[in-house]
């Protein structure tokens, strides 16, 4: 059930991947910047937005779960890696576009923020979730040197698990920064959006970050229609994706995907979330799409 | 749909909605599982002066009580009380599972029965139980009925209350012929030296009071300050497993006694004329002395994490070491077992914080078990 091998190469290869390149694993960094591309966005500032990479990288690092069981038999694998940070670039529009549109809502919402485009560095959230937590103190010892070399005094996050994995990081470490999420920002903010959808929750949003309602609010009073069932999309009944599981068991993990996807299918046939992890497992059993995906500013 | 998608799936709506329902009705409950988490923290804060207290007022009732360090100790007292050539009834016990001791007391040349009907149907299958209370969970009444029909002799049909109806004749006869019945202890009284145990069948009633002996084998985490914390644990435990009001609650202080004859008390009377408390450690005063391990001890087994986790769902309930199965599982196997591992397969989805009656946090302390199993290799 448990592939001692392969947990072991997580800890050594993604920890050495991040205290090298600030990523997880072997990736060309413009995967994770291109999407600003013509914004305009600043570069830097005291206040910036930061995707920890994760939009970008989620449909990525579902392969790479895919091959990792099979990783550690490759002896020579680390001498791929240079090749992987020049080639391997995967392009998402989708992925682009849920991030532009966050960019769209914080202007809406009048709210000023730099990037720090191909400096940005990936949140170590891979080994807090992992439990690697000794690897993980390291990594966010350097994270936060690094920020405050940036004078980043506020931080914009767009993920739940980046939003997590911050906070985890201020709780260990003297880190003297605010923390907010976009959805805290939109609360005034005219945003339109249609159709009806059952909402399935990030269990770090709704139940370790307090947001369940403030997502709720956000996303209805948009306009968009939310269908409701105790026993789905109540705050203790609903199920995990089954995402954090995939780099230990890729079964189980795809298991509690459909099981979940089964339940919102039951409510209702289109679902929203707001998550690129919850997406990446449930998109391939029942229609999803980001909250970022299908709205648009009044 | 496999056997135990069907039969889980059952299960959580049969059981999800009414615990719900038990919460919204009585809303006291809640403030009475707020009191016994708080008297499990001063237990737990004071762990040997109660264990010491709680023995002291066994023996002032006319038990017998016995400190087991580990398993083996465990299996060793019962086996010296009960001997060999007996015939025993087994009332649930996670404890008596833990420590081996249906198999043990078999190997001695005793007739062993479990005589809760999830521990008995575990029994005749002879598979580890999938769920805390709910042993048979993973079992759909389909393969229920096949078992009994393969073990029993006896075709129960497909309703629930015939398969039931088999159980209970079959378990009759048991239970008025049995030498010995072992229970466990939903809590102990460390004031009065009682123990409260609380059911629906009335088997463990039936096992604590018609044998000659009675012997109640449980953890030490199960001991609080004074009966009135005692009762609250067995109504806290009855409504967040899901069957409030219980059917029975029992508390046993003692042999049966009788104060009729010119209001002097003796013993025995009616009921068993020997009882014995066993309060086993195995690795949980080692948890205590863990800030964030003890957290764990809190739990009061009412299974109600496992039924909102979608881990232990996907896995067929076979999260854990049994008899600990589920998120509080995952935390149990590290406590008595030593084993890290269960805790790996944690998503952190939270639920089980949510909906637990102790508040423990759960995934804070798997998170920790996690950074344990990599620490400790």
């Amino acid at each position: 059930m448990i592939n001692t091998e392969q947990l072991n190469f997580i800890r050594k290869t993604v920890t050495k991947y991040l205290m090298e390149d600030y990523l997880p694993f072997p990736v060309n960094k413009r995967a994770c910047y291109e999407w600003a591309n013509g914004l305009n966005i600043k570069k830097g500032g005291s206040t910036i937005l930061y995707t920890g990479c994760s939009y970008q990288l989620a449909e990525l690092g579902k392969k790479f779960d895919e091959i990792l069981p099979f990783l550690p038999k490759f002896k020579s694998i680390e001498k791929f890696s240079p090749l992987a940070k020049i080639f391997l670039k995967p392009k998402n529009e989708r992925v682009n576009k849920i991030l532009r549109n966050v960019v769209s809502l914080l202007r809406k919402a009048e709210v000023d923020f730099g990037y720090l485009y191909e400096e940005e560095p990936y949140s170590g959230t891979i080994l807090l979730e992992l439990g690697m937590l000794d690897e993980f103190r390291e990594y966010a010892k350097k994270l936060v040197n690094f920020f405050n070399s940036h004078e980043v005094k506020k931080i914009i996050t767009v993920d739940p698990h980046t939003h997590y994995t911050l906070f985890r990081i201020k709780e260990m470490l003297d880190w003297n920064v605010d923390i907010v999420n976009y959805f805290q920002l939109l609360k005034n903010v005219k945003i339109k959006g249609e159709g009806t959808y059952v909402f399935h929750d990030s269990c770090l949003y709704s139940r370790f970050l307090g947001m369940r309602d403030l997502i709720r609010e956000v996303i209805v009073s948009s306009g968009i229609i939310l269908k409701e069932n105790e026993l789905v999309t109540g705050k203790e009944t609903s199920m995990c994706c089954g995402s954090p599981l995939a780099p230990i068991n890729k079964e189980v993990s795809e298991k509690i995907a459909k099981t979940r996807a089964e339940a919102l299918k039951s409510v209702s046939s289109k679902v929203l979330l707001a998550c690129p992890f919850c997406y990446a497992n449930l998109s391939p059993y029942v229609e999803s799409y980001d909250f970022a995906e299908v709205v648009k500013v009044e | 749909m496999s056997d135990w998608d069907i039969a889980i799936k059952r299960g959580v709506e049969h059981n999800v909605p009414r615990v719900f329902n038990v919460l919204r009705e009585h809303p006291y409950l809640e403030e009475l599982a707020r009191k016994v988490r708080e008297g499990k923290l001063e237990v737990s804060s004071n762990l040997d002066y109660y264990i010491e207290m709680t023995m002291k007022s066994v023996e002032k009732i006319g038990g017998k009580a016995y400190f087991a360090e580990n398993s083996q100790q465990a299996r060793e007292i019962v086996g010296k009380i009960v001997g060999t050539g007996k015939r025993v009834v087994l009332g649930k016990s996670m404890v008596a599972y833990e420590t081996g001791i249906r198999k043990y007391l078999q190997s001695l040349g005793n007739e062993v029965w479990e005589t809760d009907l999830g521990e008995l149907l575990i029994q005749l299958a002879d598979e580890p139980p999938s769920h805390i209370i709910a042993p048979a969970v993973h079992m759909t009444r389909e393969r229920i009925r096949e078992l009994i029909k393969e073990k029993l002799g006896v075709d129960p049909g497909d309703k629930h209350e015939d398969i039931v109806k088999v159980a209970r004749e079959f378990l009759r006869q048991k239970f008025l012929t049995a030498d010995i019945g072992i229970t466990g202890a939903n809590a102990v009284a460390a004031d009065s030296g009682s123990i409260v145990l609380v059911e629906n069948e009335g088997n463990i009633r039936m096992s604590s009071v018609v044998p000659p002996v009675h012997i109640s084998i449980t953890g030490i985490e199960k001991i609080l300050p004074n009966l009135e914390y005692a009762l609250y644990e067995a109504l806290v435990q009855a409504a967040y497993a899901g069957l409030y009001p219980p059917t029975y609650i029992n508390v046993t202080s003692g042999p049966s006694s009788t104060g009729d004859v010119e209001q002097k008390r003796v013993s025995p009377a009616h009921g068993p004329k020997e009882f014995h408390l066993i309060l086993v450690d195995n690795g949980r005063r080692k948890a205590n002395e863990d800030p964030t391990l003890r957290e764990a001890l809190l739990c009061i087994r009412c299974g109600r994490c496992h039924f909102h986790c979608p881990v232990y769902r996907a896995l067929d309930g076979k999260w854990g070491d049994p008899p600990y199965s589920g998120p509080m599982g995952a935390m149990w196997s590290a406590i008595v077992y030593n084993d890290y591992k269960p805790a790996l397969l944690c998503s952190h989805a939270g639920n089980c914080r949510e909906v637990c009656p102790m508040r423990i946090n759960i995934p804070k302390v798997l998170e920790y078990l996690k950074w344990k199993y990599f620490n400790t290799k």
